[in-house]
C-alpha cells in the first residue's frame, strides 16, 4: 500500500533511464504530485499539456465508436519517452501516470511492465 | 517556478500566513481553509462536493463507513487515518481524493470579491493531515485553474445557470464523462448540483460544462448587462464618422436633385 509519493519515488528509481514522474488528474490537468523532472522538464507544465494528449485520444476513440479504454500512450522523442498510462480508478476521476525517460538509457518494455506495477501499488 | 515573484497574488492573508507558519482556520464568505504549520491540510467551501461525497457518491465506501469513521476518530481529529487504519480505502486512494477536494474547495475559497479574510488561530479539522500542501502551490494552481476555465470559454454565466443540452450536430461527440453529465442536465440542475450527484469535483464539473458550452452542446446563458455606467449615446456612432470627412461631392448632387423637383 503505497502513497502517490513513494509510488512516484518508486517509479523514478526502480525503472532505468526516468528523468521524471507525475501522477495527474486529467480532467483538471493538476498534477497531484511530481517526482523529478527539474528545470529542462517542468512537470506541472507536462502534466496540463498532456491532458490535452489524453482527452483528443479520448475523443478520438469517441468518434470511432471504439468502445475500449486506453491503456497507454507512447510519444517518442528525439532522446526520450514519453510514457503516459492510464489508471483504472475505482473513483470517479481520470488519472494518468506520466513518466519521461531517457531513450538512450531506457529499456520500453521494461518501462511499461513496471509502471503496471507501480499502478497496482497505489490499490486506486 | 522562477515565475512566482511575478504571479498576481491570489490572498495576501495566506501568502503571509504562510510565511508565519500559522495553523488555524483562514475563514472567507466561500468557504474555509485549514492550516497546519502554514501548510494548507484542509479545505471546505460550500460549493464544492467535500471529500466524503466524493468517497461515498461513487459506491467507493459506504456511507455507513465513513460515518462510523467519523463517529470514531473525529473528536480526536484522525478521520482520514481511521479510514486507512481500518482497511476501508487505501493510503494512496484517500491521498488522491482529498487533493481533489482540497485543491477543489480552495478554487472557490479564493474566489475574487469573496468578501473579507478572517483568521481564527489554532481551530483544526476533524479530517486530520493527510497531505498537507504548500500555500504556495494552492495558489498557482488556483491561478491555473482561473485561467483555464476562461481560456475555455470566458463566459461565466454558464457556471451558475442551470445546465440545457442542446441537441449535437452530425457527428459531434461527447466523452463518457461529459456524456453522464449531459445525461442528468435537466434544465434545473445547475454545475453544483450535478457535481454533487456524481460524486465528482465541483470545478470539473465546471471545466466540463464551459467545453461543452463552447462546443454549442448546452445553451448559454444572457450574460448579466455590462457595467451600467456606460450612458447609452444619443445619436448612432456612425454619424461621428460622417462627420469626420463628410461627402460633399455627393451632398452637392442630392441638393441639387431636391432643388430640381421644387
Amino acid at each position: 500500500m503505497a502513497n502517490t509519493e513513494t509510488a512516484l519515488k518508486e517509479a523514478t528509481t526502480i525503472i532505468d533511464g526516468a528523468i521524471g514522474a507525475a501522477l495527474v488528474d486529467y480532467t483538471s490537468g493538476m498534477a497531484l504530485g511530481t517526482v523529478g523532472g527539474g528545470k529542462d522538464l517542468d512537470l506541472n507544465v507536462a502534466a496540463a499539456g498532456n491532458t490535452d494528449v489524453v482527452r483528443a485520444k479520448v475523443r478520438t476513440m469517441e468518434m470511432l465508436g471504439l468502445n475500449e479504454e486506453i491503456e497507454d500512450i507512447l510519444i517518442t522523442l528525439g532522446s526520450q519517452y514519453h510514457l503516459i498510462r492510464l489508471l483504472r480508478s475505482r473513483g470517479s476521476n481520470g488519472l494518468f501516470l506520466y513518466l519521461a525517460l531517457d531513450k538512450s538509457r531506457a529499456n520500453l518494455a521494461m518501462a511499461r511492465h513496471q509502471l503496471r506495477k507501480i499502478e497496482a501499488s497505489l490499490e486506486i | 517556478m522562477s515565475a512566482h515573484a511575478a504571479a498576481p497574488v491570489v490572498s495576501p492573508m495566506l501568502l503571509r500566513l504562510a510565511e508565519d507558519r500559522a495553523t488555524g482556520a483562514l475563514i472567507r464568505d466561500h468557504g474555509t481553509l485549514y492550516l497546519v504549520d502554514g501548510r494548507v491540510v484542509h479545505a471546505e467551501s460550500p460549493a464544492a462536493p467535500g471529500v466524503d461525497v466524493l468517497l461515498t457518491a461513487g459506491g467507493r465506501l459506504p456511507r455507513a463507513g465513513w460515518q462510523e469513521a467519523v463517529d470514531r476518530a473525529g473528536a480526536r481529529r484522525e478521520v482520514g487515518r481511521f479510514l486507512v487504519d481500518s482497511g476501508r480505502i487505501s493510503g494512496g486512494e484517500l491521498e488522491i481524493c482529498h487533493l481533489a477536494a482540497l485543491f477543489d474547495a480552495a478554487y472557490f475559497v479564493l474566489t475574487p470579491g469573496g468578501g473579507p479574510t478572517r483568521f481564527r488561530g489554532g481551530v483544526g479539522h476533524w479530517m486530520g493531515q493527510v497531505r498537507p500542501v504548500p500555500a504556495a502551490d494552492v495558489q498557482r494552481e488556483t491561478l491555473r485553474r482561473r485561467e483555464l476555465l476562461e481560456a475555455v470559454w470566458p463566459y461565466p454565466a454558464v457556471d451558475s445557470a442551470p445546465v440545457v443540452p442542446r441537441t449535437p450536430s452530425p457527428g459531434q461527440t461527447v466523452t463518457p464523462r461529459q456524456r453522464a453529465l449531459l445525461a442528468r442536465a435537466d434544465g434545473r440542475r445547475t454545475p453544483a448540483r450535478l457535481a454533487r450527484e456524481l460524486g465528482r469535483p465541483a470545478f470539473h464539473t465546471l471545466l466540463d460544462i464551459r467545453r461543452l458550452a463552447a462546443a454549442g452542446l448546452v445553451a448559454t446563458p444572457y450574460e448579466p448587462a455590462a457595467a451600467p455606467a456606460q450612458v447609452p449615446p444619443t445619436v448612432p456612432a456612425w454619424v461621428a464618422d460622417i462627420a469626420a470627412d463628410p461627402d460633399t461631392a455627393l451632398l452637392r448632387r442630392l441638393r441639387d436633385a431636391l432643388e430640381a423637383h421644387l
